[in-house]
């Protein structure tokens, strides 16, 4: 009996190291298989899920017209649970599946930079939809992302939001310690000591805080004539507790964008918040429309800007596969013609620049009766 | 200092008994097993170079160190630390610093990253030498968030949320350790090193001294161990060597940030000790290759993974309190309401 037992252990141990050594490496030359690296579970759960919705609708939506240059296209999803190791351990796993062209993910800054090394010994392209640490992209010429350098959405917040559309000068900030908060934090600033805003008070927070009274007190005590939140998650709750306390001040944000959940959880508080977007549900836009209605009825729920993007990436490989031409398709080929391409893709025009992701443009929205309105377009910065 | 066999409860004693054949049977081969699997490891990387494999190959033989060097704290001192995650992340943090900005070499900061680590765990030993059970464990819990919330905010030296990127790989006479079968060699041979002098300080007046003060601080006090001096020795050896696992750590990944060192990371070097078994050397080992494998073998089940940690851990409470491979001989294998009895009555016994 015990043998019985300790051989059981042994082989169910055993067993999955030979299938997984055992593997047919022999690839279908008709399918292009994308590796895609999500959070499917864990805190960031719901972005994973978009990802893959996201993502399997512009598959489906390329296959049914023909594919990539007549090749059909498959995803291989696999949940990396936000976790840097996890992350890596797949990636590895994809760079070792030679029948794996491209991969597609991760979302967060911190697991994509951590397969970097990776993607770039194997030759693999990492093409992140939401990656945003401005140090990501350069690591590696096979690392791409689409998500917009915050070098290039922080000073436009400072020069033409507050300055220039609402012409306020005292600001106090309150945003998330992590990277996407402190680069967007420092952009802002370095832009406001340059024309002369006045930051009075800035405060930081770490991620999963839940009470925020004690730093929206220390705004408070500094008096300025409009607070901006840098961050994505805790954005609702913060309006709240400002709004909570009754102080009615200015309220601007950088990072949600017109997130229908952050109108859900505030409700009347969210009333006059300004904000910058690189895109917009505009609802005469009967084509976003009809993308948006297909997306809540395969996820369950609204949009934001993280898996129209992961759509993008989708369309960003397809182009690439089609630069080829007649030409073999290889990882490299893939890597080459990304980084050439242009495409115009739901969230906007992309093309990347030197290092491997991209500077976007920028429009002001405005929640008014519940609602988002766009208030200057893209020209906004040019006039 | 063995328990009384009386003080066990029947069930424990027929469930050391199950096991017991089985291992006097490894024991009495117990070279040959040791030759023969390091042998098996060391050709392994010429039959496979799915760098998938031999990550997993890594992450076991580096989590091996980690849950071995919390088995010298929690298993063989009887202390119990919860943060070993903040130790991680210190020698991490320092092999990462003094290679990027002060460009020194990988094998001279390795001693000195475990070094670093061992000055800091002087430093959470030395307030808690007196605390005991729950009180010693949220000290270090606290202080393994410290270090990862130290990692996040001071941002001139960690890089703060940034992180530090571009951390060089080691060289050995020029050649540079690149690839996974590279680092598989490494982090083996590191691994070999730890058991073979951690299995010498164990059978050490040392580590005699540590195991006395687990299994009754104070009759090993009346038998004229310095327990504090013993206790503060233990924690400095457990963190040196956490400090390594960290120093090896960061050049492999060449990235870090301080979502590394969260508790999580603790907590699954703790499930490792737990079900591996604690107070012995195969202990940790063994935790860190099913914790590894049922990552890896319970991936197309999801989320549900994490349910199958727990009732992992629960079973083995339950079952085997010192765990599956862990010193049955030792107040470790005895079940809590016993082991208070077992303290009541050996404090009488010291008193009359």
């Amino acid at each position: 009996m015990k043998k019985t037992i300790l051989l059981l252990i042994v082989v169910s141990l055993v067993a999955p190291m030979l299938f997984a050594a055992g593997q047919s490496e022999a690839a279908d030359t008709n399918v292009i298989k994308l590796g895609v690296l999500a959070p499917l579970t864990g805190t960031n759960a719901e972005y994973g899920k978009g990802f893959e919705v996201g993502m399997q609708m512009a598959v489906d939506k390329i296959n049914a017209a023909g594919g990539a240059n007549g090749k059909t296209l498959e995803l291989v999803v696999r949940d990396s649970k936000g976790d840097q190791k996890e992350s890596s351990d797949l990636a590895r796993q994809f760079a070792d599946d030679m029948s794996i062209y491209a991969i597609l993910g991760d979302f967060t800054s911190g697991c994509s930079m951590a397969n970097a090394p990776i993607v770039d010994a194997a030759g693999l392209v990492q093409l992140s939809p939401t990656a945003s640490n401005p140090n990501y992209a350069g690591m590696s010429p096979y690392t791409f992302s689409i998500m917009g350098r915050q070098d290039s959405e922080a000073p436009f917040f400072a020069r033409y939001i507050i300055q220039k559309y609402l012409g306020l000068n005292k600001v106090g900030v309150i945003y998330i310690n992590s990277d996407w908060g402190a680069s967007s934090y420092s952009n802002f600033k370095a832009e406001a000591d340059r024309i002369g805003l006045n930051i009075v008070s800035a405060v930081n927070y770490v991620q999963d805080e839940k009470d925020f009274s004690s730093l929206i007190t220390k705004l408070r005590a500094a008096n300025p004539e409009v607070v901006l939140i840098l961050d994505q998650g805790a954005v609702p709750q913060i309006i709240n507790q400002i709004r909570g306390t009754g102080w009615n001040v200015q309220l601007a944000t950088l990072g949600p964008g017109t997130s229908e959940q952050l109108i859900n959880l505030t409700g009347k508080n969210a009333e006059g918040l300004v904000l910058s977007t690189p895109f917009f549900f505009d609802e005469a836009d009967a084509d976003l429309m009809a993308w948006r209605k297909e997306f809540v009825s395969k996820a369950g729920f609204e949009p934001t800007i993280h898996p129209v993007c992961a759509y993008d990436t989708v369309y960003l490989i397809k182009a690439a596969i089609e630069a080829s031409g007649s030409g073999e398709i290889t990882r490299q080929t893939i890597r080459d013609n990304l980084a050439k391409v242009s495409i115009t893709g739901v969230s906007g025009p992309l093309k990347f620049n030197e290092p491997g992701d991209l500077t976007r443009e920028y429009m002001i929205c405005a929640v008014e009766n519940g609602k988002y309105v766009v208030k200057e377009g893209f020209d906004y910065a040019k006039q | 200092m063995k328990i009384d066999p009386s003080m066990l409860k029947p069930s424990a004693i027929a469930n050391s008994n199950t096991i017991k054949s089985t291992k006097s049977f490894i024991l009495k081969y117990q070279v040959y097993f040791l030759i023969g699997s390091l042998l098996i490891l060391s050709i392994l990387p010429l039959f496979t170079n799915r760098s998938y494999i031999l990550g997993v190959f890594c992450r076991i033989f580096l989590y091996s160190i980690l849950a071995g060097a919390l088995n010298t704290i929690n298993g063989y001192s009887g202390q119990f630390c919860l943060g070993i995650a903040g130790f991680f992340c210190v020698g991490a943090y320092s092999e990462a610093i003094l290679s990027t900005a002060a460009k020194m070499n990988f094998w001279i900061i390795l001693p000195i990253a475990g070094i670093i680590t061992a000055l800091v765990g002087l430093l959470v030993a030395l307030p808690t030498l007196k605390m005991q059970g729950i009180y010693l464990a949220i000290v270090t819990l606290g202080f393994s968030e410290i270090a990862r919330l130290l990692a996040l905010n001071w941002t001139s030296l960690t890089g703060g949320p940034m992180g530090i990127k571009g951390i060089p790989v080691p060289e050995i006479f020029g050649f540079a350790l690149k690839t996974s079968r590279h680092f598989y060699y490494l982090y083996l041979v590191l691994a070999v090193i730890f058991l073979f002098v951690t299995s010498r300080v164990i059978r050490s007046r040392i580590g005699r001294a540590w195991m006395s003060i687990r299994e009754d601080q104070l009759a090993s006090k009346s038998l004229g161990v310095f327990t504090s001096r013993y206790k503060a020795i233990n924690f400095m050896y457990g963190a040196f060597w956490a400090g390594i696992a960290g120093a090896m750590y960061a050049p492999y990944v060449r990235f870090i940030d301080s979502t590394y060192f969260t508790l999580d990371e603790g907590w699954n070097i703790l499930s490792m000790v737990i079900i591996g078994g604690q107070g012995t050397l195969i202990g940790p080992i063994v935790g860190s290759v099913i914790v590894n494998y049922l990552t890896e073998l319970l991936r197309p089940i999801g989320q549900w993974r994490m349910v199958a940690y727990a009732l992992l851990i629960i079973v083995m409470m339950w079952w085997r309190p010192q765990g599956l491979a862990g010193a049955s001989n030792s107040i470790v294998a005895v079940k809590g309401e016993t082991r208070m009895r077992h303290r009541k009555v050996s404090r009488k016994e010291a008193q009359a």
